[in-house]
């Protein structure tokens, strides 16, 4: 779907701001700078201001991601269940590091809880979501993007 | 009065996905009583003669709020329905669309049409994507039923619902930085007074009232105030959603009234600790809860301003000796580095400051430099910051220090 079409599905009022940016990266990834000016134009707002939102929320991304992005969750019930011990996993099997956004292919970061408490470990590729997830299942899901 | 169920009385007994479920089991009957025998003032005032105290955590009077926004003369107000959950090892209110988004639903119409707003907004944490389905979909039902839209129930009530997903900010759960959010700015706080009750979403009066809050209103209708003001603690009544995890033995969303102890919520409510494994404190309310040793268990829990240990969303962290508690530091300064909004320095720097320190702690490398700058930061964060948010960053470390005494292990 192109920019144009999304940005036809909002009527162009502010509250409409935050849900079209979401859709835009939803469908594109992130937003890059000609299309947050295009979704600036579009609300009759600027670009430094479209800019100020999008850099703001972590459901929105302004630079382009890696194929793979694998969230693991780092709040107090999944660090309590060991989820250190996953993230060193996955650092030791990717050879990354958490937290190092400047490569291609994966990026490993953590993230605030998604309450899902119960159900943790909790990790999360690509917006799928993995629970209970132990150190030595995690080389079985990593397989499944490598 | 102990074996009261309001929020989860219909759990597991009707499915999320049909209304008429939850219609066969006297669903919807509150606000068929508040369309046809009551005015919007007559429910206030039962509202505030339950005592009812906001869910969210910090435990303001929802009566008095209501009666703000209803008391404003301004002909255009808003609704907002604060499920923005993301204070960590909180799932209550995922838990209640989970099991009965109508029973919400219904509170919400009620709780919009008495403060006199035409529409309502549901601000749903943006990572909640099956919930938003299961209020979309008790949203099409309801209003097959006529119970929101245009002349709810025959009445000259209108009122429009609409569900705005956030998008992964800890802080959009503060009323100020949840109403900047769907204006379509970045989610900072933002300086009260004025209050949103005054001064709102798109400047009008705005009551924003959290999700569990808001599934006590049905029941407060239809019993009435004084009947709900029997249940649980005098200061502060009514019944409370506890989420229990860690080394318990039944973990999991419980409904108990306020004013039961810590203790008891363990051992009654969670069946205990985890065999084979030993109490050593728990955390009440989230990573920016207190924490509590074995001598403060039997604290009773209330919203009550004298109460010592807050309440905040209800969960209780049971942690048991053989835990890692450097990776536990390391999660609670991490979370408040990582959701600080960077308004204001003392809080973005603060948190940084904080983390730092945690993760020369958890390496051994910790110097005397740092543990003085550890109580600087301490003190700043507890008493200059903008928000609250910035404030409670502090207190489990605070804590980890005083009670757990981590810098001289």
């Amino acid at each position: 779907m192109t920019i144009e079409k999304i940005l036809l599905e909002f009527s162009p009022v502010a509250e409409n701001i935050l849900p079209a940016l979401k859709k835009i990266n939803a469908d594109f990834g992130f937003i890059d700078k000609l299309n947050a000016q295009k979704v600036a134009d579009y609300f009759s707002t600027s670009l430094s201001k479209i800019y100020e939102t999008a850099s703001f929320y972590d459901a929105i991304n302004i630079q382009k991601q890696p194929k793979v992005t694998i969230k693991v969750c780092f709040s107090t019930h999944c660090a309590l269940k060991d989820a250190a011990k996953i993230i060193t996993e996955i650092e030791k099997i990717l050879q990354i590091k958490a937290g190092d956004t400047n490569r291609l292919n994966f990026k490993l970061e953590r993230i605030s809880c998604l309450g899902r408490c119960g159900e943790g470990p909790i990790v999360v590729v690509n917006d799928k979501i993995y629970e209970k997830v132990t150190v030595g299942s995690v080389r079985g899901i990593l397989e499944e993007y490598m | 009065m102990d074996n009261t169920k309001i929020i989860t009385a219909h759990w597991g007994k009707i499915d999320p996905l049909k209304i008429s479920d939850y219609i066969e089991l006297g669903g919807f009957l509150s606000l068929e009583k508040f369309v046809e025998h009551m005015s919007p003032a007559k429910a206030i005032a039962e509202i505030k003669k339950a005592g009812l105290a906001g869910r969210g955590g910090a435990g303001f009077q929802t009566g008095q709020k209501m009666e703000m926004v209803a008391d404003n003369s301004a002909h255009e107000k808003y609704f907002i329905c604060n499920l923005e959950e993301s204070e960590p090892g909180t799932y209550k209110d995922r838990m209640i669309v989970d099991h009965n988004p109508h029973l919400l639903l219904e509170g919400l119409v009620i709780s919009a049409l008495a403060v006199g707003a035409h529409k309502a907004y549901i601000y749903i944490n943006g990572n909640y994507t099956t919930q938003k389905e299961l209020l979309e979909a008790a949203l099409v039902q309801a209003r097959q039923k006529n119970f929101w839209g245009p002349g709810i129930l025959g009445s000259r009530y209108d009122l429009d619902i609409e569900i705005f997903s956030g998008a992964g900010a800890y802080i959009c759960g503060e009323e100020t930085a949840l109403i900047n959010s769907i204006e379509g700015h970045r989610g900072e706080p933002k300086i009260r007074p004025p209050f949103p009750t005054e001064t709102g979403l798109f400047g009008k009066p705005t009551c924003v009232n959290n999700a569990e809050t808001l599934s006590n209103i049905p029941w407060i209708i239809l019993h009435g105030g004084e009947k709900y003001a029997k249940i649980g603690a005098e200061c502060s009544p009514g019944m409370k959603l506890y989420i229990l995890g860690g080394a318990v033995k039944k973990p999991g969303v419980v409904e108990a009234p306020t004013g039961v102890t810590i203790r008891q919520l363990i051992e009654k409510y969670g069946g205990g600790v985890t065999p084979g494994k030993y109490f050593w404190f728990a955390q009440i309310g989230g990573a920016s809860g207190k924490l509590v040793l074995e001598n403060e268990l039997d604290i009773a829990l209330t919203f009550s301003r004298d109460c010592p240990i807050p309440l905040g969303s209800g969960s209780i962290l049971v942690v048991d000796k053989s835990a890692n508690i450097y990776d536990l530091i390391l999660s609670w300064t991490e979370f408040f580095r990582r959701e600080s909004c960077g308004k204001c320095v003392p809080c973005r720097e603060g948190t940084f400051r904080l983390h730092e320190i945690a993760e020369r702690l958890q390496d051994g490398k910790i110097s005397d430099r740092d543990k003085e700058a550890l109580q600087d930061i301490l003190w700043t964060l507890e008493n200059t910051t903008f928000c609250p948010l910035g404030r409670f960053s502090a207190t489990a470390m605070r804590d980890a220090v005083e009670k757990l005494d981590i810098l001289n292990d």
